[in-house]
C-alpha cells in the first residue's frame, strides 16, 4: 500500500465527468490535475486540529 | 436516470469552546437561523407514520438504545412543543430542513437527475454552514461546527439515508434477496472511512465505513436500535397502491461528489434489476457479518462468504461486477447519466482491484486514509497509542467539517485533488432552485409564489388557506412525468391562487 507523496504522481487513472455531463466543454473544476498536492498546506492545517477534538465530540444517536 | 431519488443527511453538531451544549436547543436554533423572520410551523405531520412495516403490520413504537431512552425522558420535561423543537422548514429549492433527533437534517427534494441530486446535496452543506455561521454570531462564546459524517467515535451513529421510488408490485422478499449482496459490498467505494472501531474489541484500525459496525439484523422497521440492512418502513410518500419508497439506511454520508453520484446511480440501476427480477445468482451466507468484515478488512481483499450451497469466498469487487455486468447489458446506452454510472462503476472496480490507494480524489475512504497516513508519518504517530489515535480521529472528523475554510475535504478540493462533477455556480443555484421536472419544483415554487397562503406542507400534499377556506393539492400522483409537467406549467402560468387551484382541479387525471 503506497502512501508516500510521490505515489500521487503515479495515479494517472482518474474518473472524470462524462462526455455530455454537466461540465462538459467548460473550464469548470471537474477534471483534477494529477500534480503532487501541496502537502505543506495540508500538514500545516492538520497540525492546527485540536488533538482532543474527537474526544470532546459527543452526539446523540440518530437514525 | 428514469427514477426519482433523494438524500437525507443528519449532520453532527457541536460548539468549539463550550464544554457542554444542549444539542436539542442548538439544533433547533441552527435550523431557525435559515429564517430572517419568525418561525411558522408548516410541516404536516398527519401524513407521517414511520411505524408501518411493509410486511403488513404496524409496530407500537420504534426502539431506542439505552442512552437515547435516558435523553428522551429528559426531553419530555421540556416545555417546548414538538413542532417547535423540530422546527421543520421547507426551503424554496423543495428540500426539508429540520431538527431530527437532535441532528440538523437536510433532505433534498426529489430528483430525476443524478447530477442534480449532487448539486442539491451539496447545496444542503452550504445552507447548514451558513446557518452555523449565523448561529455563531449570536453566541456570546464558541463557534458552531457542523460535520457531514455518521459517528462520534463513541458508539453514537446518525444517518445519511437514500430514497428510491420503486414499483409496489416488486415482492419484498425479492428486494431483500436482490439488494443484500450489492449493498453489503458497495462500501468498498461508497464508504466514508473511519479511524477506529466503536464496538467490541475497539481495535485501532481504519475502517472503510463509518456505519457498517452499527447494523445488527437483516430487516426491520427500526432505524435507531438494532439497525437493519434493509429498512422495512412503509412510507412511500406517493400512491401506496403503486409505489414503494426504498429507504436505504446503511450508507455513509459522502463528501465526494463522485461517490455520491456513483453510489446513488449504481443503487438506482440495481433497484431496476430487482424490479425486473433480473438478478445475479449470488447469496451471502451472513450479510450482517460480511458488512462488518468488509469494513474492517485491512488486507483489502474484501472476501465475502457465499451461501452454504456454494460456500466459497469471493472478493466484494467480484460481487459488484456481477451486478455491473447485468446492468451494462440491460441499461447500457439508455441515457447519458446511466452510461456515466456504468463507466464510473467499471473504472472504480478496476481501480480498487489494482491499487485501492490510487482512488485518492474519488473515494472518501481512500482520500481520508491518504491524509491520515501522511499526517501519521509526518508526526510519527502510532495507531496503538490512545492519544495518537484520538488525534487521528480528530483529523478524521475534520475531513467532514462543512466549513469550506476549515474542513480537510475542502482543502483537498481547493487543491484540485477531488473529482468534481458540478461547479460551484450550480451548487449556489441549487440552494434556491428546485430540481427541474419534479414535484419538488412544484413544492418549492408554490412556496415562493403563494407562500402566504400555504397552511401546511408534506412531501405529498400542500394545503392552502384563504379567507378561511382550506384547499389541498394531493401530490401522491405527482411522480408521473405528464402530470408533473401539467402541474408545473399551470403553476408558472398562474398569478392568482384561485385560478391556479381551479386549473389543477380541471387538469389531466393520470392513472
Amino acid at each position: 500500500m503506497k502512501r508516500d507523496m510521490a505515489s500521487f504522481e503515479r495515479r494517472t487513472r482518474r474518473p472524470e465527468a462524462p462526455d455530455g455531463g454537466p461540465n462538459d466543454g467548460d473550464d469548470g473544476p471537474s477534471r483534477p490535475d494529477v500534480d503532487r498536492p501541496d502537502t505543506r498546506d495540508l500538514l500545516r492545517r492538520m497540525r492546527r486540529v485540536d488533538p482532543n477534538q474527537a474526544r470532546r465530540y459527543r452526539q446523540r444517536t440518530g437514525e | 436516470m428514469n427514477r426519482l431519488f433523494g438524500l437525507e443527511t443528519e449532520y453532527g453538531i457541536t460548539i468549539d469552546g463550550v464544554d457542554r451544549i444542549d444539542v436539542v436547543e442548538e439544533s433547533m436554533q441552527l435550523i431557525r437561523c435559515y429564517l430572517r423572520g419568525e418561525f411558522t410551523p408548516l410541516w404536516d405531520y398527519q401524513l407521517e407514520n414511520p411505524r408501518k412495516d411493509v410486511r403488513g403490520f404496524e409496530v407500537k413504537s420504534l426502539l431506542n438504545d439505552t442512552d437515547e431512552k435516558v435523553h428522551l425522558q429528559k426531553d419530555r420535561q421540556r416545555k417546548v412543543p414538538l413542532e417547535e423543537l423540530k422546527s421543520d422548514l421547507i426551503i424554496r429549492n423543495g428540500a426539508r430542513f429540520y431538527n431530527d433527533h437532535t441532528h440538523p437534517e437536510y433532505a433534498t427534494g426529489e430528483c430525476l437527475s443524478l447530477f442534480e441530486l449532487v448539486a442539491q446535496d451539496r447545496a444542503g452543506e452550504r445552507i447548514v454552514d451558513i446557518c452555523a455561521r449565523r448561529r455563531s454570531e449570536m453566541l456570546s462564546r464558541g463557534v458552531v461546527r457542523i460535520y457531514k459524517n455518521n459517528t462520534d467515535f463513541e458508539g453514537h451513529s446518525y444517518g445519511c439515508h437514500e430514497n428510491y421510488l420503486m414499483d409496489r408490485a416488486t415482492p419484498f422478499d425479492r428486494i431483500v434477496k436482490g439488494l443484500l449482496p450489492f449493498l453489503v459490498t458497495r462500501q468498498i467505494y461508497a464508504g466514508a472511512g473511519k479511524m477506529g472501531v466503536e464496538r467490541g474489541d475497539r481495535a485501532s484500525i481504519y475502517q472503510l465505513s463509518q456505519r457498517s459496525e452499527f447494523f445488527e439484523v437483516i430487516a426491520s422497521v427500526d432505524t435507531m436500535h438494532k439497525r437493519p440492512l434493509i429498512n422495512t418502513r412503509d412510507e412511500p410518500h406517493a400512491d401506496a397502491g403503486r409505489y414503494r419508497r426504498l429507504h436505504v439506511i446503511l450508507g455513509d454520508a459522502n463528501m465526494s461528489e463522485y461517490v455520491t453520484a456513483l453510489k446513488v446511480g449504481a443503487t438506482a440501476l440495481v433497484v431496476a434489476l430487482v424490479e425486473r427480477d433480473d438478478l445475479p445468482d449470488v447469496v451471502l451466507k451472513d450479510p450482517v457479518a460480511a458488512l462488518k468484515d468488509v469494513s474492517r478488512d485491512q488486507s483489502y481483499q474484501w472476501l465475502v462468504e457465499l451461501d452454504r450451497k456454494t460456500g466459497r469466498l469471493v472478493p466484494a469487487v467480484e460481487v459488484q461486477r456481477m451486478y455491473l455486468s447485468l446492468a451494462k447489458e440491460r441499461f447500457g446506452g439508455r441515457d447519458v447519466e446511466t452510461d456515466w454510472v456504468l463507466n464510473a462503476w467499471d473504472e472504480m472496480l478496476d481501480g480498487l482491484e489494482r491499487d485501492p490507494m490510487a482512488m485518492v480524489g474519488a473515494c472518501d475512504w481512500v482520500s481520508k486514509k491518504w491524509l491520515l497516513d501522511c499526517f501519521r508519518d509526518a508526526e510519527g504517530l502510532s495507531w496503538d497509542n490512545q492519544d495518537d489515535l484520538a488525534w487521528l480521529q480528530s483529523q478524521d472528523l475534520e475531513y467532514h467539517n462543512v466549513d469550506r475554510e476549515a474542513g480537510l475535504y475542502f482543502l483537498l478540493e481547493a487543491q484540485g485533488k477531488m473529482v468534481r462533477l458540478i461547479d460551484d455556480e450550480r451548487i449556489e443555484e441549487a440552494m434556491s432552485v428546485p430540481p427541474a421536472d419534479t414535484r419538488a419544483w412544484f413544492r418549492g415554487r408554490c412556496l415562493e409564489k403563494f407562500g402566504h397562503d400555504v397552511k401546511s406542507v408534506n412531501w405529498d400534499r400542500i394545503v392552502f388557506s384563504r379567507n378561511g377556506e382550506l384547499r389541498s393539492v394531493d401530490m401522491k400522483d405527482l411522480v408521473d412525468g405528464e402530470k408533473v409537467a401539467y402541474y408545473n406549467r399551470t403553476l408558472e402560468r398562474s398569478n392568482e391562487l384561485e385560478e391556479f387551484l381551479n386549473a389543477l382541479e380541471g387538469g389531466p387525471q393520470v392513472a
